[in-house]
């Protein structure tokens, strides 16, 4: 790759720039900072699109009272219930049992606490799922280069 | 490059680094007047590696590993090039936040294993529950840590608790607040000799490995995989696991290409040491195979995207890798010959 080739497509690291390797006109390998290349935002973009589907499945479930809100917030942070479970230094077992909505209203506060504390949430929040989908913030800006083939 | 200053007042260098880890290495060795580069500790330290890992996952999807394991660039290099580190893992955060004031306010600057996900600083779409990202810490501020993560083009604040979070939150390859610092290290190094040793393990590690995930191997078993996956995953699951690939080998902090133009500027470093034409011309072979990686990834975003259906196929993408495997092999194999005639 040389210099004049490393991507500068999509403004993909919000702001912030990726070093390259590439090689310069004399042929020597130059660390070249690039804003983002549009293939890595095709495959980042399916990425997070899918969590974010996923978590929006979760929070229906939640509102329909199918799963308890530490399950949507469990998701949130990209956690599954072994690593919650180390995390909160509550057993395996007790986690999942604790993602059904029925068990989960019932736990004392200071289960809760332990829960809310793993996952950087406020106490209220964790019994609670948003009203609306998670907006996640994503800018993308398109240049005038992002249009020529590669 | 931008300059801060440690706890003592010295001056440090801000690089901008492609990989965390070689970044941090050679950043810690710089901060000591051993000039090593980023792509130096690569080669010494025997980074390049491939490993397709089905059984391991990381976010649902399955491990596609382009360096070798997390911590064993860092240990190899600092042990080739004769540096002595402390290395420290701790039970207890509140006793590793602790320890870690301390050996700021000695005048060191410590390099920190963290997890990406509970970085205060790291973009919303940038966050994977990751455990082996790393930085270095330089002083301690009223606000929290000032922080050199080479990734970034500029040192960064992080609050105390956000960066105690992520020193000790359990999960994939928990960190356990592993944290490291200079004891001593050499001042004249034998760079040819640490450069020998580094090129004779990657050849093992690409070439020698006897299971089929490893090394040459693996990458063909990678591309069979692929070729084979929209019949047996059907398509959308099969452009899921290849956008997963993908972002192995663009994503993580590679440098581009998975690895394969840092390994490159090795090779060009080493040429010079050695002054061996053999080696410059192996360094422009490793260009055209990352060259090769980057169509393959420009090939996989179309499958997805769905562009030009006919030609843009599965096989394809598949044969690239099969492509990419023939030519490392190659390259691996002369590189052996060319390493016995080196003289250290």
């Amino acid at each position: 790759m040389k210099v004049s080739e490393v991507p500068q497509e999509v403004t993909y690291y919000e702001g912030e720039r990726r070093a390259c390797y590439a090689l310069n006109d004399e042929g020597r390998y130059v660390v070249v900072p690039s804003i983002g290349w549009s293939i890595e935002e095709v495959v980042n973009g399916q990425a997070v699109a899918e969590l974010a589907a996923q978590l929006e499945d979760t929070r229906q479930a939640v509102v329909a009272g199918l799963k308890s809100p530490l399950c949507y917030h469990m998701e949130r942070r990209q956690m599954i219930p072994e690593i919650l479970a180390l995390t909160a230094g509550i057993a395996r077992f007790r986690v999942k049992r604790h993602l059904r909505p029925d068990i989960f209203n019932k736990l004392n506060p200071s289960v809760l606490n332990r829960y809310a504390r793993a996952l950087a949430v406020s106490l209220e929040e964790l019994q609670t799922v948003p009203h609306n989908k998670l907006k996640r913030k994503v800018t993308i800006i398109h240049d005038h280069r992002s249009n020529r083939r590669r | 490059m931008t300059t801060e200053l440690t706890a003592n007042g010295k001056p440090f260098v801000h690089h901008h680094g492609a990989h965390c880890e070689t970044a941090v290495t050679s950043a810690l060795f710089g901060n000591q007047g051993l000039d090593v580069s980023e792509p130096m500790i690569f080669g010494i330290g025997s980074g390049i590696f491939f490993g397709y890992l089905p059984m391991v996952k990381l976010v649902h999807l399955q491990v596609t590993a382009f360096r070798n394991k997390p911590g064993s660039v860092f240990r190899k290099a600092a042990k080739r090039l004769g540096a002595n580190f402390v290395i420290k893992t701790y039970r207890d955060p509140q006793k590793g936040m602790d320890e870690l004031r301390q050996v700021l306010k000695a005048g060191h600057i410590v390099g920190l294993a963290t997890n990406l996900y509970w970085l205060p600083y790291v973009s919303e779409r940038h966050r994977h529950n990751f455990g082996g990202h790393n930085i270095i810490v330089l002083r301690e501020t009223e606000a929290g840590f000032r922080i050199s993560d080479p990734t970034f083009d500029h040192p960064m604040d992080c609050s105390a608790d956000g960066l105690e979070r992520a020193r000790f939150v359990p999960g994939p390859m928990n960190p356990r607040g592993f944290m490291y610092y200079t004891k001593s290290v050499q001042p004249h190094p034998d760079l040819r000799q640490a450069c020998i040793k580094g090129m004779k393990n990657s050849c093992g590690l690409m070439l020698r490995i006897p299971l089929p995930i490893f090394g040459v191997r693996g990458m063909r078993f990678l591309a069979k995989k692929i070729i084979k996956s929209p019949d047996k995953l059907g398509f959308q699951e099969a452009c899921r696991s290849l956008a997963g690939t993908v972002r192995w080998v663009e994503e993580t902090g590679t440098g581009g290409a998975g690895f394969r133009y840092m390994y490159a500027a090795f090779m060009q470093e080493a040429a010079e040491l050695f002054g061996s034409d053999e080696l410059a011309r192996l360094s422009r072979d490793m260009t055209a195979i990352g060259d090769t990686w980057r169509e393959f990834s420009v090939t996989a975003a179309r499958i997805i995207k769905q562009r030009d259906k006919e030609a843009e196929t599965f096989a394809k993408a598949g044969g690239l890798i099969l492509k990419c495997a023939d030519r490392e092999e190659a390259f691996f194999k002369e590189l052996q010959k060319v390493v016995k005639k080196l003289e250290a």
